[in-house]
């Protein structure tokens, strides 16, 4: 893979974990700007959805998909940054496995 | 990359699901998993008819697999948020991370994917840190 390829898989990865941050706040954080969270959700959510897609014209699904594991990666960080959240040891051995899996299929 | 988007808390475990075995939340849980790996074979399929190279896909949207595709992965969100109505969250995830597998099976089986020995390998583990991670991971999303 391409280090182009592989920036548009971690775009299209965190477009849809942040769209999914959008719905979540929008379902039950403040009632006030629901329609605009919705919105953004959506409109993430779809530049995510297109930027696969197009990954997809150009790699096996097999080759593909296990790089949707990221988006579990990309959540945990968000949360420790943004929430401050702490990394337990389930969490990183988790992202190690996950990392290892990503590399041995992006050599194959 | 499954939708996968969280009913409000308080409605878990206090309804009771409906009668008879298609809304069991197991059996549509396992029906949102089913769709979900669906969904990727055919936009697979409707990517294919893309022109490859460009940066969206957009011009997938002529294929109906595609089309086919999206409404798998809208009958998959459903599925799901009927399911979590009635199952713990950290069950449901350790459920969705069969979708890792299912994907690549089906590749080999319906795309006629050629999977080797390497890839096999990564996919066993991703797999695997994608359930080490489901329990932990429930809660961070409970929070973001």
């Amino acid at each position: 893979m391409t280090p182009l390829a592989f920036l548009l898989v971690l775009i299209s990865e965190t477009c849809s974990a942040a769209g999914q941050v959008f719905f979540k706040h929008a379902v039950d954080g403040n009632p006030r700007c629901k329609a605009a969270k919705l919105t953004a959700g959506v409109a993430v959510m779809a530049i995510g959805f297109f930027l696969w897609i197009g990954l997809m014209s150009r790699f096996q699904l097999s080759y593909l998909y296990p790089f949707d594991g990221l988006n579990r990666i990309i959540l945990m960080f968000a949360a420790s940054i943004f929430l401050k959240e702490k990394m337990t040891i389930d969490l990183w051995v988790g992202v190690a496995l996950i990392c290892a899996g990503v590399l041995l299929v992006s050599g194959s | 990359m499954p939708a996968v988007v969280e009913p409000i808390d308080e409605a878990r475990g206090e309804a009771k699901p409906r009668k008879g075995w298609f809304f069991n939340p197991y059996v549509q849980l396992s029906i949102s998993i089913l769709f979900s790996a669906a969904a990727q074979i055919c936009l697979k399929k409707g990517a294919d008819k893309a022109v490859p190279g460009i940066l969206l896909g957009i011009e997938g949207l002529r294929s109906g697999w595609t089309w086919l595709g999206i409404v798998a992965m809208v009958s998959s969100l459903f599925s799901w948020l009927y399911g979590l109505r009635f199952v713990a969250l950290n069950i449901a995830y350790n459920l969705a991370g069969f979708v890792q597998v299912l994907v690549p099976i089906a590749s080999w089986a319906l795309l006629g994917e050629k999977i080797g020995p390497v890839r096999a390998c990564g996919i066993v583990l991703v797999c695997a840190g994608v359930w080490v991670v489901a329990r932990p991971l429930m809660h961070v999303k409970e929070e973001l």
